[in-house]
């Protein structure tokens, strides 16, 4: 009976008084005291004469003292040990030769009454959601939820100490994961830190993936940003005359321009100004050039034969372009003015702004007039040479209705081919010198002397390529770039800083009010006042119109800009702690109240106004503190907080699949299902489940499930192979070591494969590293650093065995070690219990080439013993199958002293294997469903953050069933697992434990 | 000698009730420093007395025909320049001839500039890389003892923007590194930086935080089980027990001022500063010198740099009569006008020095505990040669360095003058174990 029946029976008896002889709960109890009488009448006398002798009070054989045991009540208190007590006696392990023997009979009724007790405890709680602590988030957790709330993987725990792992060797119960004063101080560094990577914006929060709190490293964020847009933009004229040519030759008519811009990474508006431009019929400017190329392009049909020359052609035009549009770029000298740097801010943006306007235009100048005498031209213009392309078409054309002609079909070639689509690094372009010889690396770059200050030119790549979405999300970098690194003003800073003394202009007294540190300098009454002082002596010195009116346009300018971030700034305060507000709601993982955001905004004002905070420095003291709270950093779903049993809430169900299946918290789709309160539709609850096991986030359940069971999770920071001896190994290949199962789980998880994959599987998965380490050849290594191998086999890989990072970690250095790497088969995928090895054990030395005989002999002396045997039979065979695999999982034939090796290992019962195919065809036949049962079970704990109980059973037995070809599907398990009671309620603050955990008996 | 008891009650001057009215003069008791870390005001012996580290940038070079220094003690005789020195000599060492190898040859002022405190290489354009400052991985040593783990300050705001080298002027701007890539921000304004050293900025905005997350926990744990109630307790303990050691931070820091006052003293002052930026160099400097003096005093923090002008400094000097700003001045180097801003400079160190000398602690001063340096990235400002830096030293480190000496390594071996070698036997001699720092793998000589 479970649970629930229980306490709507006590209800019923509560309030109707009279028993009823139909009662279910009395029928349990006298199926209750069945077994307590046969426990008094039958085993306590034969545990009295034939246990007691050595598991008695005084000095308990293997510390088992079955003298506690008087009642039906104690047995169920301890159910691991009547479960070992069963399979010991069950296998006539015990009572040892030499105590008194127990007759069939006396065997039989002793495990028929074990067997019947635990299936009555098992039926009787069923479903059980059982003892589930609160607790803190494991640092995997904590990272995971950082990562996925901020959006950049921060990994604050990374100095906190490593998580215990509890008895099912996992980090996510609340009895191995406490909590101290030295660690709640690092949770204090840590939302620290996070709080450091948070960017302010003008409609809210981002964060960095490195700290910002200089404005050096504001810039850097913002830049980067900005840089990077640019770099994804797709500019590349070759794609698009590829994308054209596949237009022009589609053989579908489903094939749109739209859809072919997509499949080739081009933008749809500059592809279609494209295909329409090669069509134009001039016939005298570089467009009828290009048109010849282009009637040759069209030619080619399509075929894969055929793709090299496209490409060839491709390129061919778009080297054409930037040659010839080159020859049409407009040129700008400085602008002069006695007494005013050259590299000052005025007359650098006013050139900078020329460039910027004459993108899309052709200039004729040094076709018309192209005989000046370079060495007497001091403006340093580039001059073309006679056998130009340019010139010589110029050269060639007859009259001046020609030229005329052929400069309207120039206007309309600049105008489709700009001379950048975007500057993203510029040098001192004042000084002169050609482009390529000037300064690199000056990112955005207004290109000043000394200055600093940026300056946007990308007007070509707005207006021909972006879509409205791309453009605002320019715009948004652009103007996150003065408002979160408050550019225009540290740049008017560096103006009068500059002026005052690189540049002397403003050494006269007239200029003293206007001073750097003064931050009254910013403001628009001395901005304007500063102007006019300014302009007052540029005229003097004899500025032209043009220079004048640069110099009145850059204070009218950085005016204008100084104030937008001042207002904006203003503006997006309350905007930016709604914004923090929201992250709150995501970070707490339940809708936050009214009062409970009233509170917070509370706490954020109480900061400025009490503590003198400003803005920033107050939000981040929100941040750390919503970070602290036990909402973010304890499963507070997990609270027990009803006197009774109760189903889990929505938010709480979302919590804890998100958790099981992720590592972290719920995301914004799972959210939403919770507050339509649809999550516990068993439907929706299906394709929840689904969805998340095919996102990539699945990883949290492969490093902290699978990882954790197979015992390879800290693996990373394995540090026992001697380097010297195996050269080969270094940090990636221990790192492709450790991807290696993690990509294999993923991939059984994503797809939803049989688990007999991971011990059957003829596959797996590589990156180069990894490759070279297996001598699996013939594979193409171009963009996916990860592929899977199907035939993996032929290579003597494949599924879990094989793979290096076990072989690895369980040889202790310059050998193999056939006892643990049959230990981790026999205990982490087979499930079976080993007891720890005595203390007395003689040690074998490290390396191999120190043993006097070959391990497998050394080992088979060992099993001679008796009191080795009784492990050793059940481990070594399993372990010596590896032999064929050196210390750090290499194949060999002969180990390091150079003798042969022989992977033969025969089994307790006679059986013999002689390679690994064999290890697994035998465990095909004989083990497979201790393979499936302890996944099963190991899942099952690790889904419900506690060890099992015999209430599980029942779910265990129904995970059992296969559905397809009785194969057990991985989507199948996770789907009973988290439809089952225990994972769908929690139990009430008032409910008895008296259904103990199975892990953590004594 | 006993101490006077503990106040109960100690009267903690609110943070925000001082700065209400900006500009009025407020007063903070001049401690004398001693309680803050013992409770008993034992002898000298008896008292771990911390030791303190900051320093003077100046940049551009020096006056070098005055800058000179022979004999040692009282005998010491000192070059104009640094007459200032003249009342600190048996606390002074001057020390010539040491050099970044990694700030010679790549080009002038930026490189030279931002690696002076961590001998680290620098990179040119958009990215800034460069290596933790001295300074700083000392604040990280023991950041955690102090209220504020290092006060950076300057005189002149930082600058970013790109040199004619391609370095970035934020090299010119910043010699305190906290990694690789990030200088830490520096305080230009004195209200400010005093206002930090009111613990506000740390240990109060951590208590702010730890009250509401208390607060929190609490209404939790109202209504769950016993077990989860159990868990959440750990969690408030853990909460409880951080809030005790903040707490007990601030007390130690109050119990101090009630000593001080109870043993009647006569009370040094200082006021807040007012807002915004002092209008007169001279004052900024002096504000700035005060306040590490004040923070080194009262234990607030033990490491401190005050970048007192910047590389390609604009800063101007009406008072001397140099019409030429810094850097223009410094290209003439030679002339009296550079003396004079050199003197200048010169008398902002010793003028820190004497605020440390005259505060007593235990039997000797906090001069005597504390290393204080004056450094400059050019020994030529017309020349831009950094092949050998001006430094000065005063103050003995607690009795670790002998002071009252002329040290000149310019003759020796590049690999034995190595300013980081230097630094490296400063560290060690301030109790930490590394072998190495920056480019040196050995301690200087004879230091």
């Amino acid at each position: 009976m479970n649970l629930f029946r229980r306490i709507i029976c006590r209800l019923l008896f509560c309030s109707l008084v009279v028993h009823s002889q139909c009662d279910p709960c009395l029928a349990e109890d006298e199926n209750q005291s069945q077994l307590g009488q046969r426990f008094q009448e039958q085993i306590l006398p034969l545990l009295q004469e034939h246990c007691l002798t050595c598991h008695d009070q005084d000095q308990p054989e293997a510390d088992l003292d079955l003298s506690q045991f008087g009642k039906l009540a104690d047995v169920h208190r301890a159910q691991l040990t009547w479960e070992i007590i069963l399979e010991r006696v069950a296998a006539s392990e015990m009572p040892p030769r030499d105590a008194q023997p127990l007759s069939a009979q006396q065997r039989e009724e002793f495990v028929d009454w074990i067997r019947d007790a635990r299936a009555h405890e098992a039926q009787r709680n069923a479903g059980d959601p059982g003892d589930v602590l609160a607790r803190r988030l494991s640092n995997a957790e904590f990272d995971n939820c950082i990562r996925d709330l901020t959006g950049v993987d921060l990994r604050p725990t990374r100095t906190f100490p490593v998580d215990p792992a509890n008895a099912a060797g996992f980090d996510n119960t609340g009895e191995s994961l406490t909590m101290s004063p030295a660690l709640l101080k690092k949770y204090l560094d840590a939302a620290r830190t996070v709080a450091e990577h948070m960017v302010l914006t003008p409609r809210g929060i981002e964060f960095s993936p490195h700290p910002v709190m200089t404005d050096t490293d504001r810039d850097k964020y913002c830049v980067k940003r900005i840089v990077e847009f640019y770099q994804q933009q797709p500019t590349n004229l070759a794609d698009y005359f590829v994308a054209a040519w596949s237009f022009q030759n589609r053989d579908s008519p489903e094939l749109t321009l739209d859809k072919i811009a997509r499949a080739h990474d081009v933008s749809p508006k500059y592809l279609r100004t494209i295909v329409s431009t090669l069509e134009l019929q001039y016939d005298l400017g570089p467009l009828a050039q290009l048109r010849s190329l282009w009637q040759e392009l069209k030619a080619i049909p399509l075929g894969h034969a055929t793709t090299d020359q496209v490409s060839i052609l491709c390129q061919q035009m778009s080297d054409y372009v930037y040659a010839v549009r080159k020859e049409f770029e407009t040129y700008f000298g400085n602008l002069e003015i006695e007494g005013v740097h050259a590299g000052s801010q005025p007359l650098v943006l006013w050139k900078n702004k020329q460039y910027a306007a004459h993108r899309l235009t052709a200039d004729f100048a040094r076709l018309e007039t192209p005989f000046i005498d370079a060495t007497q031209d001091k403006s340093q213009k580039p001059h073309i040479p006679a056998n130009s392309i340019s010139m010589q078409m110029w050269k060639s054309l007859a009259d001046d209705t020609q030229r005329e002609r052929f400069k309207a079909e120039c206007r309309v070639f600049c105008s489709v081919f700009p001379d950048a689509f975007f500057i993203s690094e510029r040098g001192r372009d004042y000084l002169n010198k050609p482009r390529d010889e000037q300064e690199k690396g000056r990112l955005l770059s207004a290109g000043f002397h000394s200055m600093m200050g940026y300056f946007r030119d990308d007007q070509p790549l707005v207006d021909l390529i972006l879509d409205e979405p791309g453009r605002s999300e320019l715009d948004a970098l652009w103007q996150e770039l003065d408002f979160f690194t408050a550019a225009p003003l540290r740049q008017y800073q560096g103006f009068l800083w500059f002026e005052r003394t690189d540049s002397r202009f403003m050494r006269d007294a007239q200029f003293d009010f206007a001073r750097p540190e003064d931050k009254a300098a910013l403001t628009e009454p001395l901005i304007q006042k500063l102007s006019q002082v300014y302009l007052e002596k540029a005229t003097a010195n004899g500025g032209s119109t043009v220079a004048l009116a640069a110099i009145a346009d850059y204070f009218k300018e950085i005016n204008q800009h100084i104030r937008w971030v001042e207002n904006s700034r203003q503006t997006a305060e309350p905007l930016q702690l709604e914004a923090l507000l929201a992250f709150a709601e995501r970070a707490h993982r339940r809708p936050m109240s009214a009062q409970a955001k009233e509170e917070l905004r509370q706490f954020y004002r109480s900061r400025r106004d009490d503590d003198g905070l400003d803005h920033p420095a107050a939000l981040q003291d929100l941040l750390v503190a919503l970070l602290m709270s036990p909402q973010f950093c304890y499963r507070t779903d997990l609270l027990r907080d009803t006197a009774e049993l109760r189903a889990l809430d929505d938010y709480e169900l979302a919590s804890r699949l998100s958790f099981f299946i992720w590592s972290s918290l719920p995301d914004a789709e799972l959210m939403a299902c919770a507050a339509a309160g649809e999550l516990r539709k068993p439907a929706v609850l299906k394709h929840q489940t689904l969805r998340m096991l095919a996102d990539s986030r699945v990883r949290g359940l492969a490093t902290e499930f699978a990882a954790n069971w197979l015992d390879f999770r800290r693996f990373e920071e394995h540090n026992s192979v001697d380097r010297q001896r195996f050269t080969t190994f270094d940090d990636d290949l221990r790192a492709a070591m450790f991807e290696e199962p993690i990509r294999f789980f993923m991939d059984v998880a994503q797809r939803n494969t049989s688990v007999l994959d991971l011990i059957y599987g003829k596959h797996t998965f590589v990156n180069q590293v990894l490759a070279s380490h297996y001598g699996i050849d013939g594979l193409h290594w171009s963009d996916a650093e990860w592929q899977r191998v199907s035939n993996a086999d032929q290579f003597g890989r494949g599924g879990l065995l094989p793979m290096a990072v076990f072989l690895t970690k369980n040889a202790p250095g310059l050998r193999t070690s056939p006892v643990k790497r049959g230990y981790w088969v026999v205990k982490r995928l087979l499930g079976e219990r080993i007891p720890p090895p005595p203390p007395n054990v003689p040690e074998l030395p490290n390396d191999e080439t120190q043993l006097e005989l070959p391990l497998r002999e050394a080992l088979a002396r060992h099993r001679e013993h008796e009191s080795c045997a009784g492990c050793h039979d059940r481990i070594d065979a399993y372990g010596l199958v590896f032999e064929g695999y050196g210390p750090i999982g290499e194949r060999r034939t002969v180990d390091l002293a150079g003798r042969s090796v022989d992977t033969t290992a025969t089994f307790p019962d006679g059986k013999q294997c002689n390679s690994l195919a064999e290890l697994i065809d035998f465990i095909r036949r004989d083990r497979e469903a201790d393979f499936l049962s302890n996944f099963n079970r190991k899942l099952l704990s690790y889904a419900l953050n506690r060890g099992l109980q015999l209430s599980d059973d029942s779910l265990l037995e129904a995970m059992k069933v296969g559905s397809l070809d009785g194969q057990p599907l991985f989507h199948e398990l996770v789907e009973k697992i988290v439809t089952s009671p225990q994972f769908l309620n929690k139990r009430g603050r008032d409910t008895a434990s008296d259904n103990r955990p199975l892990e953590t008996a004594p | 000698m006993k101490s006077n008891p503990v106040a109960s009650q100690p009267t903690r001057v609110s943070r925000r009730l001082l700065l209400q009215g900006a500009g009025v003069a407020m007063a903070l008791p001049w401690l004398e420093s001693i309680p803050v870390w013992g409770t008993e005001l034992g002898s000298s012996q008896d008292v771990h007395l911390p030791k303190r580290f900051a320093v003077q940038f100046m940049a551009c070079g020096v006056n070098q025909d005055h800058w000179w220094a022979t004999g040692s003690g009282p005998d010491m005789k000192l070059g104009t320049s640094l007459q200032p020195l003249a009342p600190l000599k048996s606390k002074l060492n001057v020390i010539s001839g040491l050099f970044n190898r990694s700030a010679v040859g790549v080009g002038i002022h930026p490189g030279q500039t931002g690696n002076i405190l961590s001998g680290a290489t620098l990179q040119r354009g958009a990215e800034l890389r460069g290596g933790i400052s001295v300074d700083q991985l000392l604040a990280n040593r023991f950041g955690e003892e102090t209220a504020q783990p290092s006060l950076v300050l300057g005189c002149e705001q930082p600058i970013t923007g790109y040199h004619e080298t391609n370095f970035s002027m934020a090299y010119s701007s910043h010699i305190s590194w906290q990694n690789a890539t990030s200088p830490v921000p520096m305080e230009v304004y004195p209200s400010l930086a005093f206002d930090s050293l009111f613990d506000n900025r740390g240990n109060r905005r951590n208590q702010s935080i730890l009250d509401r997350i208390q607060e929190h926990a609490e209404s939790l744990s109202r209504q769950v089980s016993g077990a989860d109630k159990a868990k959440l307790d750990e969690y408030l303990t853990s909460v409880r027990e951080v809030e005790k050691r903040i707490e007990h931070v601030r007390e130690e820091q109050s119990a101090a001022s009630e000593r001080a006052n109870g043993r009647g003293q006569a009370l040094p002052t200082m006021q807040r500063p007012d807002n915004g930026l002092p209008e007169d160099i001279r004052e900024h400097m002096r504000l700035m010198c005060d306040i590490v003096a004040l923070a080194f005093q009262t234990d607030k923090t033990r490491v401190a740099t005050l970048l007192l002008c910047r590389d390609i400094s604009g800063l101007f000097y009406p008072f001397l009569d140099v019409r030429n700003a810094h850097h223009s001045a410094s290209h003439n180097d030679l002339s009296d006008d550079f003396e004079r801003i050199t003197s200048y400079y010169v008398s902002q160190f010793a003028y820190l020095a004497s605020r440390l000398e005259a505060m007593p602690e235990g039997d000797s001063t906090v001069l005597d505990n504390s290393c204080l340096l004056f450094i400059n990235n050019m020994w030529s400002g017309s020349k831009h040669d950094s092949t050998k830096v001006p430094l000065l030293m005063c103050g003995g480190l607690g009795g670790t360095v002998a002071t009252g000496r002329v040290l000149n390594y310019e003759n020796k071996p590049d690999d034995q003058r190595k300013l980081c070698s230097f630094y490296l036997s400063l560290l060690q001699r301030m109790g930490q174990s590394d072998q190495s720092f920056g480019d040196a793998d050995a301690p200087l000589h004879e230091i």
